[in-house]
């Protein structure tokens, strides 16, 4: 008995999510007339919160000084921070929570790889609009889903940009050392495929844990092969190891980063042996390092924030990404849907955010909107620079 | 027999469990779900730890195994789900069956080590051997569809789920209460002298690893199901601490704590979604507290204050006493 | 022979840090019979406040270590007063959690305070960093001083042990308990100290190791299963064990990483942990073994 009756009431929930969708669009959940309810996942926990947690303080600086100016045609911002642990599953359920939960109108965040990829399906069928702050996992905007558009420099793009900056150089004997976890493993699989397109065979392949305290194999391998590039595609922690070792052991190849390592100045910092990140040059998706007195209204409003915290690139990710969003938020208007917002964003064309490489573009086609790797790099005891801005298309 | 007794209250939460679906919303079923999914990997782990006595860091690898071999079967393969689940659970139960060859000769801390390596091990082959489990980047497995009944995806699943939570809990309850139940107990207390009462270590020792790999390679199918997706960061140390929670909040040899426990650690991992940014520090705070003010879980806790939730084999040590001895052995050394 | 001697003396600097974390894993162990799961975030957290006194504060070095040392030890006897005295004769089962959620309030914690500081905080050598040449060797100076450290402390807690009251105190609890509540010995209290000292030892270790790992709240974990894998190759209750285990799992992961394949560094130890497990199941360099009934 028990059991036919509740089987009967789950086709009714079942009939109720299919046509879940459309009851949505009718009253616009997260939505009142005074605040919109947006949503945030990342990690706040685990080794992944730089790219969560510290990408989300970024966010919510923005939508508090949109806040002060008056809120968005009236209406003020909420952000509503979830975790996902950096786990698929974490993400899912913290994805679940703010969409069905929460009601939340709209989401802005994904910090790992792989946990914003498993949660893209939730996304995608609840038709919510999804604004990806940092996670640069091809398959989360290729092939496109309707609502979901990135800010972050996706590993393709990255991969690119890394391949044709070290054959500008010269570089003869191409090596890569990566790390395989699901961050190392999002890059390290379309560099290699880059760099099988442009026929570039490399010299040497090695790899690195996020831990390792020690790289003298790796160096002595690299050596051996003669590299004279090598593309880190590493966190900040082992490529310090690396590059030290490397130093150590006599080994002086062009050092090539991506934007785990965007901040030249702190990474000649962690390597800690003078003259050893001389050769070093990296991408970042923003083109400001924390100390560049051009975000200096930002290291302000950061730090008054959350007394304590230093501005740091994972913050500019956040700040940039949520003035996208504030501006297509803005462009939907007073009477605004999902639908509106998700026009607006593939919309945006030419956008200039304070942050990053060059002026931000959607496409109904290409829902990869920053496309401008900038390159930095530090003299050592000098100042950072900007070397160039790659464009990819 | 009083009205809140134990079997009263485990029925009631089978009739609560039926009837989920009908009053939650997404998030809520999928809650739901992953609580049948720790109820069985708690169970499994109950039967290893809390009754046998291994102290054994291998389930959430056993658990990885089971998603990875389901889902992989059904990519690899294009084997149905509702053949890869079997096939993917059997796997798990024997490298269950595996690891205990060397958990023979081994015990207490050092059978901990070996087990973690173990883990480490699983951990390292997930991400690369590239050919068969797709890297560390993880894989889509497809979704199972359970066409001719008239129920969506998740809800189809989570009734899977429930029976097959259902199923192993009964199953379990015969086994512990049966003789090979109190031959678990038995090395628990003390394997030597289970020995010299003529019972077989090697076979039970096996026996209980290969329920807890059963038991762990089932919550891997569904949980590969759950989230369709399947990567390696779902089943490491963190995934075993939960496991290892699980148990200790519940009630160490207990399969009602196993079902109580699992509810509780899922539930409280959930709420503490709330303390943004404090998750890590509240949940070891509520780690710490429980151990300490709840040694017994929350079934001894219930047995010290309402009638009728005795489980045959309890916990037969008594609570204050010494380590088990078995983490005493061999770790003692004259001098350094 | 050069890249052998290359790779020998990587994996002796890295395993001298595994040593350094062995250490204070083994004196817990030695007098409870406890393995202490947050040895590796105290490890972590000492050398936060080490960067604290010397980076941010910009007090002297001595003054950091002091800060480490004494803040590692404080951080021991409260957790031990706070949750592990109340457990100590509780299943092991539950003791591993209570030290687990230690390690997740002491990441949490530190994650709050510096979490916001940047990725990967920096603490300056002690000494020179530049790389020196030791017959055909470039090494790291601050990699011989964590060496020397681990040796150091590794010696004084021998002679602690050996020569002093407590340290006596402390070994017969370990050996019987029940026998040293007899004689009239705390148990508790020398509890209380293991934990302080293992603590300290963390302190100690953090501000050798720092300037060569880098500071993130979640260092902890890797040192921890590291120096657990050492301190079992080392049969848990050696201290010189235990810095021999530590140079072992370094030596073995340089060793795989240069002959067999920079892969397989990581998983490497754990292989050889299983075997020798499996072979010799009271660790590799434990030889007077008494089995209790």
């Amino acid at each position: 008995m028990k059991i036919n009756l509740s089987k009967t009431s789950a086709c009714w929930l079942a009939a109720a999510m299919i046509f879940s969708p459309c009851a949505l669009a009718q009253q616009q959940p997260g939505l009142t007339a005074t605040s919109i309810r947006i949503g945030s996942f990342g990690a706040l926990t685990g080794p992944g919160y730089l790219y969560g947690k510290l990408a989300m303080n970024g966010v919510e600086v923005v939508f508090d000084q949109v806040n002060a100016a008056g809120g968005i045609n009236g209406r003020k911002l909420e952000l509503v921070r979830e975790d996902d642990r950096c786990d698929p599953a974490g993400a899912i359920g913290a994805v679940q929570k703010l969409i069905f939960q929460e009601q939340v109108f709209a989401l802005i965040g994904g910090g790992c790889s792989n946990a914003t990829f498993a949660a893209r399906e939730t996304i995608e069928k609840a038709d919510v609009p999804f604004l990806v702050v940092s996670s640069v996992h091809d398959g989360i905007t290729t092939p496109p889903a309707r609502t979901i558009f990135s800010t972050a420099l996706t590993s393709t793009i990255e991969s690119k940009a890394q391949v044709e900056f070290a054959l500008d150089t010269g570089a003869k004997k191409i090596a890569v050392v990566s790390m395989r976890d699901s961050w190392g493993r999002a890059r390290y699989t379309p560099l290699l495929e880059e760099l099988k397109a442009k026929g570039v065979k490399i010299v040497a392949d090695e790899e690195m844990s996020p831990d390792a305290n020690d790289a003298t194999a790796q160096v002595l391998r690299l050596k051996q092969a003669d590299a004279d590039a090598v593309i880190m595609v590493l966190f900040p922690k082992p490529a310090a190891v690396f590059t030290r070792d490397a130093q150590k052991l006599g080994f002086k190849p062009l050092l090539i980063g991506q934007t785990g390592i965007g901040d030249p100045a702190a990474f000649e910092d962690q390597v800690g042996v003078p003259g050893a990140t001389a050769k070093f040059r990296t991408i970042s998706m923003v083109k400001y390092t924390p100390d560049d007195p051009a975000v200096e209204k930002w290291r302000k409003l950061v730090e008054a924030k959350f007394p304590g915290d230093r501005l740091s690139v994972f913050n500019l990710f956040g700040i940039g990404s949520a003035q996208v969003l504030v501006e297509a938020l803005k462009r939907a208007g007073p009477d605004l849907t999902r639908e509106k917002l998700v026009t607006e964003l593939a919309n945006i064309r030419e956008f200039p955010v304070d942050v990053y490489g060059a002026p931000i573009t959607c496409t109904v086609e290409d829902h990869r909107c920053n496309k401008a790797p900038a390159w930095l790099a530090k003299e050592p005891a000098g100042p950072v620079k900007v070397l160039s801005i790659t464009r990819v298309n | 027999m009083p009205m809140f007794c134990r079997r009263n209250v485990l029925s009631g939460l089978f009739i609560l469990a039926l009837g989920v679906p009908a009053f939650s919303n997404a998030y809520q079923l999928f809650v739901a779900n992953l609580i049948l999914i720790y109820v069985l990997l708690a169970i499994g782990l109950n039967v290893l730890v809390g009754y046998a006595g291994q102290l054994a860091f291998a389930n959430a690898a056993m658990f990885g195994i089971g998603a990875y071999a389901t889902a992989l079967l059904q990519v690899h393969l294009s084997w149905p789900f509702y053949f890869a689940f079997p096939a993917g659970t059997l796997i798990a139960m024997a490298v269950g069956l595996l690891i205990s060859l060397p958990a023979l000769r081994l015990s207490g801390l050092y059978l901990a080590l070996s087990t973690l390596a173990f883990a480490q091990f699983t951990q390292w082959v997930f991400s690369h051997w590239d050919n068969l489990t797709f890297g560390a980047g993880g894989f889509k497995s497809p979704p199972i569809s359970f066409a001719p009944l008239p129920v969506s995806k998740p809800v189809g699943l989570y009734y899977l789920s429930l029976i097959v939570a259902t199923c192993v809990t009964l199953f379990a309850q015969n086994v512990v209460a049966s003789r090979i139940g109190r031959a678990f107990v038995s090395i628990r207390d003390g394997d030597v002298a289970a020995q010299s009462l003529g019972i077989d270590l090697l076979g039970h020792k096996a026996l209980a690893f290969g329920i807890s790999g059963f038991t762990a390679g089932l919550a891997g199918g569904l949980y590969s199901q759950l989230l369709n997706f399947v990567s390696p960061e779902g089943f490491d140390l963190f995934q075993m601490v939960i496991q290892k929670a699980t148990i200790v909040v519940g009630g160490l040899g207990s399969i009602t704590g196993s079902v109580l426990g699992a509810g509780a650690i899922i539930i409280i991992l959930e709420l503490l979604r709330e303390a943004k940014g404090a998750q890590e520090i509240v949940f070891g705070g509520v780690l710490i507290l429980f151990v300490t003010f709840f040694r017994r879980g929350i079934v001894g806790s219930l047995q010290q204050h309402f009638r009728g939730w005795d489980e045959p084999l309890h916990s037969a040590r008594p609570i204050g006493s010494a380590l088990p001895s078995q983490v005493r052995l061999g770790e003692k050394e004259s001098l350094s | 022979m050069l890249l052998f001697s290359y790779l020998l003396l990587g994996g002796i600097t890295t395993g001298a840090l595994y040593a350094l974390v062995a250490i204070g894993l083994v004196v817990v162990n030695k007098s409870t019979g406890i393995i202490n799961f947050a040895q590796g975030e105290l490890f972590m957290f000492c050398g936060f406040l080490a960067w604290m006194t010397h980076v941010q504060f910009g007090l002297a070095y001595p003054l950091a270590f002091i800060a480490a040392t004494v803040g590692g030890f404080l951080l021991g006897i409260v957790t031990d007063r706070l949750a592990f005295r109340a457990l100590a004769k509780t299943d092991i089962v539950g003791l591993v959690l209570a030290t687990v959620g230690l390690a997740f309030v002491l990441r949490g914690t530190a994650r709050m305070i510096w979490g916001g500081k940047g990725d990967y905080l920096s603490f300056p050598p002690i000494t020179s960093p530049e790389p020196v040449m030791i017959g055909d060797i470039m090494v790291v100076p601050q990699q011989m001083a964590a060496l020397a450290g681990a040796i150091a402390i590794m010696l004084v807690f021998a002679a602690f042990f050996r020569f002093t009251r407590i340290g006596k105190i402390m070994r017969a609890t370990a050996d019987n308990a029940k026998a040293a509540t007899l004689v009239g010995i705390s148990i508790q209290n020398v509890y209380t100290l293991a934990f302080g000292a293992g603590a300290a030892i963390a302190g100690a270790a953090a501000v050798l190791a720092a300037p060569l790992t880098l500071l993130y709240p979640d260092m902890g974990f890797s040192f921890f299963i590291k120096g657990f894998a050492a301190a079992v190759l080392g049969g848990l209750t050696s201290l010189s064990g235990a810095v021999v285990g530590g140079l072992l799992v370094g030596v073995i992961e340089s060793m795989a990483g240069g002959y067999i394949d920079s892969s397989m560094m990581e998983v490497a130890p754990f292989l050889l942990i299983m075997l020798v497990l499996i072979i010799c199941p009271t660790g590799l360099l434990s030889l007077h073994k008494t089995r209790d009934v």
